[in-house]
């Protein structure tokens, strides 16, 4: 009984963007729409060298 | 000389500090989600949590704890009697030694704001998904968000 997504390899904050969403998505209609939006995450990575943004090729030098 | 004074006056401000402690029966509360700040250290009466080890009450004066959210209803006892129910989806509560209590969840809403038909309807759809899903982990996701809909549908009920 003791936590089956545990054991099938899932952590609390996968746990808890799924629970996240499907309270979303139990919204009334009207506010669907809005709260949809926070379903996404976006990550921008941009690396640095030398104290400034390094263009993407310099990666991987 | 100066001594004895120094320590009188240290004395006198333990004491004070002693008494302003005792004073603090009021329990200040800080409920947040992503989506919204319901109480910003506001003074309330008592406030009721699902957690992972059970749901609880916490009044004013509460052993400091910290818990896990589980998906569920949180209801909020303001100091004129007035009862708000909130459904959280997951996060973290906090009580600290000085009665200030933190609700920090990733999603809540007000109870009203849920749409049981649509709750059922969800329940339903993770159901079956949940009896084909084809690998375990697809079958723990499932399972989650049918735990999560089953506790929608029972609290907007």
């Amino acid at each position: 009984m003791t936590n089956a997504w545990r054991a099938a390899g899932l952590t609390y904050i996968q746990y808890s963007n799924i629970a996240a969403r499907v309270l979303r998505d139990a919204l009334r209609a009207d506010l669907r729409a809005e709260a949809a939006k926070r379903n996404e995450t976006h990550v921008k990575f941009t690396p640095w060298v030398n104290g400034r943004p390094a263009p993407r090729q310099a990666e991987s030098a | 000389m100066s001594f004895v004074r120094n320590a009188r006056l240290l004395a006198k401000r333990g004491a004070r500090l002693s008494l302003n402690r005792s004073y603090s029966d009021d329990m200040k509360l800080t409920f947040a989600a992503a989506n919204k700040t319901f109480f910003d250290a506001a003074v309330v009466r008592q406030i009721d949590v699902p957690s992972f080890s059970g749901s609880f009450g916490i009044l004013a004066k509460h052993v400091p704890t910290l818990a896990v959210l589980k998906p569920g209803v949180v209801q909020v006892t303001e100091n004129d009697g007035k009862v708000t129910k909130y459904f959280v989806s997951s996060g973290s509560v906090t009580v600290n030694e000085d009665s200030s209590v933190q609700v920090l969840a990733e999603e809540a809403h007000n109870i009203e704001d849920i749409d049981v038909s649509e709750a059922r309807q969800l329940l339903s759809k993770y159901q079956s998904e949940m009896s084909s899903a084809a690998s375990d982990k697809a079958k723990a996701e499932a399972a989650i968000a049918v735990e999560v809909a089953e506790a929608l549908v029972k609290a907007a009920e």
